[in-house]
């Protein structure tokens, strides 16, 4: 770890951490762009870079991502990401009632409490957990992958049918090119450019990046008036009494909510904040602009980074779409995440723990520094910041292999990404379909070949069975609460 | 068309949709060679996910269906919204990467074009907002190029 910490503070790996928080904070707090397009038009940049580098931007550009939400939810009632929403029921009746500065000291301080407590549980529960999942054998791989998809797709917003769906098209979209079992082309129908698939980046980028620039080209909202903070952000020492306890239970529900696949930021943030307000003496007082809210909000919203963290560099299971484009990242370097990351690539595991840190306090000297200047940037005009995107999203999609083809492919899953949306097929579950499918195959075929077809074997496998009884379980609750909620209302 | 009706075509539209996926797939599958060196085989995968896909569509079908015979869901508020400015977007960029693929357009001449256009489609068309756009792309594409051909060796276009 001390080697990492080593790593990460030569300067080239700091700049590109200071670069990738920066720019995650402006386009966090920008409504409509969020750390994922960020990240996904990032990403064929990091193509070119050093691993380390390429991770320490990426990281920076998540934390601060997330973080940067909170300045918009605060002072516009329009949350950056979807993780501040929570933010937006006390810092905007705050900020209304001339204590703006107050709720952002207090959502930024929060912030970084939620980072560094959860950073604790990550870097104290990785490396143990690695060396746990290296007992792992195909069965409880595939098993694994499988529960992480259905569980994905159970909590998407909206039918479980249609999150299933988006995962089943996700997978679908993978298949196309040389299947590496027998080196026979699938699905190409014929077409030389099929042979390699559909790549990562320009699906990512297109899913992600295009159709979102796409809908909000749409939107018909005029460009934002701000009115950025005059004072100096005030926190006093008494905060630690006021709101300690409130920040630590809130960084451990955001931190285990994180670890969960699909259950996001605004998730956690979520019920922290009612978990706080069902605790607190005062609940009439939550809506109205009451401190703790702010505070409960913003610890569990970044606390849930650290735990989303988790199972990626352990196991290699991305919890949501971010860390789906993170195992790319590490993916495109040649680099499996999983448990072997620890053994195979140690500055890599023990660098995005590193960097998961740093970060969290990158975020704080910038924000609390330059939070006056980001709620200004954040005032460019929407039509400026979308055509440079897409100018960005084509250059990006090209610079991975010098082929427009894959231009092609980034604007045919805009297109489609576009449509699932309106469809209100969840996209999340797609993206992640499509990134760990290959995984899942290889992990199943891997595993009937271990146990020459016999799929009972999943019986002898404890851990392989845990996680196919819990997929069950997943899928059939909805159904299960469903009744339970029409019994009661009977 | 009242939401709700657009709403059960919509669906009815995706299941047909991704029934002609499922269906392609099983096309696909069926080139595809018999197992031999392991249980499952290349075609499986493709077979179990266009199986998946098709019961899928068949319960969102049905349930669009039957929520169109049961009493209509509020539909939800929408921001205010102009569909022809994504529409114009898409087709800027659908001619932008053309003109850079198959018209060997240089990069720093389409891409100035393709910011103005864009840009014009998402703002008010006047003159100065058209001065602006070309500025900026003009900018944009000689950073881009700079970088790319500086740091990464490639040049489009």
């Amino acid at each position: 770890m001390i080697d990492a910490f080593i790593l990460l503070f030569q300067w080239q790996n700091l700049a590109f951490l200071v670069l990738g928080t920066g720019l995650g904070i402006v386009i966090g707090a920008i409504p409509g762009l969020t750390a994922t397009m960020l990240i996904a038009l990032t990403l064929p940049l990091t193509f070119h870079m050093d691993p380390v580098s390429a991770v320490t931007l990426l990281i920076g550009e998540y934390v601060g991502g997330i973080s940067g939400g909170l300045i918009t939810a605060i002072l516009l009632r329009m949350p950056g990401t979807p993780a501040s929403i929570v933010t937006t029921f006390d810092g905007y009746p705050m900020a209304q009632s001339g204590r703006a500065e107050r709720a952002l000291a207090l959502g930024i301080m929060a912030s970084v409490v939620g980072g560094v407590i959860s950073w604790m549980f990550l870097a104290s529960m990785s490396p143990s957990l690695a060396r746990f999942a290296l007992k792992f054998g195909p069965w409880e791989y595939f098993t694994l992958v499988l529960m992480a998809l259905v569980m994905l797709a159970v909590l998407a917003q909206g039918s479980l049918a249609k999150g299933l769906m988006g995962a089943a098209l996700g997978m679908a979209f993978a298949l196309p090119g040389i299947d590496s079992s027998i080196g026979q082309a699938r699905l190409t129908f014929g077409s030389s450019t099929l042979l390699s698939g559909f790549g990562l980046l320009p699906v990512l980028i297109g899913a992600f990046a295009i159709s979102q620039v796409l809908r909000d080209s749409n939107s018909a909202a005029t460009d934002l008036k701000i009115d950025p903070p005059k004072k100096r952000l005030p926190v006093y020492w008494s905060d630690i009494r006021t709101h300690g306890a409130n920040m630590l239970r809130s960084s451990v529900i955001g931190t285990w909510i994180g670890l969960l696949p699909g259950i996001g930021g605004n998730i956690a943030a979520l019920v922290s904040y009612s978990t706080t307000k069902q605790l607190s003496r005062e609940p009439e007082k939550f809506g109205t602009g009451y401190e703790p809210g702010v505070v409960s909000a913003e610890t569990a919203n970044n606390a849930s980074i650290g735990g989303a963290l988790i199972p990626l560099i352990t196991m290699g299971i991305p919890g949501s779409v971010t860390e789906a484009i993170l195992i790319g990242a590490l993916t495109i370097h040649n680099l499996q995440p999983g448990p072997l990351l620890f053994q195979n690539a140690p500055e890599i595991a023990y660098g995005i723990i590193a960097a998961y840190l740093v970060a969290n306090i990158i975020m704080l000297l910038m924000m609390w520094g330059a939070v006056k200047w980001i709620a200004r940037v954040v005032q460019i005009p929407r039509s400026t910041l979308l055509s440079i995107i897409l100018v960005f999203c084509v250059t990006g999609s090209y610079a991975v292999n010098s082929s427009f083809a894959d231009v092609w492919v980034m604007i045919a899953f805009g297109v489609i990404g576009l449509g699932l949306e309106a469809a209100r097929v969840p996209l999340g579950p797609f993206v992640i379909g499509f990134v760990l499918s290959p995984i899942a195959e290889e992990q199943l075929r891997a595993s009937l070949m271990m146990s020459d077809g016999d799929v009972t074997e999943i019986l002898g496998r404890p851990w392989a069975l845990f996680f196919l009884v819990l997929c069950v379980l997943t899928l059939i609750w909805p159904v299960i609460a469903a009744r339970i909620g029409k019994r009661n209302t009977a | 068309m009242p939401e709700f009706s657009r709403r059960t075509l919509g669906d009815l539209a995706l299941c047909a949709l991704v029934i002609a996926g499922s269906i392609v797939l099983f096309i696909g599958a069926s080139t595809l060679p018999p197992p031999r060196f392991e249980p499952l085989g290349s075609a499986a995968v493709p077979r179990i996910l266009g199986g998946i896909l098709i019961v899928l569509s068949v319960i969102v079908a049905v349930q669009a269906v039957v929520a169109r015979n049961s009493e209509s869901e509020p539909s939800p508020e929408r921001p205010a919204a102009i569909p022809y400015r994504g529409t114009m977007v898409l087709i800027a960029l659908v001619v932008y990467v053309g003109a850079l693929d198959f018209g060997r357009v240089p990069f720093n001449v389409a891409t100035p074009l393709f910011v103005l256009a864009s840009g014009l489609a998402m703002s008010r068309l006047t003159f100065r907002h058209a001065l602006f756009f070309a500025a900026l792309g003009l900018g944009v594409a000689l950073l881009l190029d700079w970088i790319l051909s500086t740091f990464l060796f490639i040049r489009i276009g």
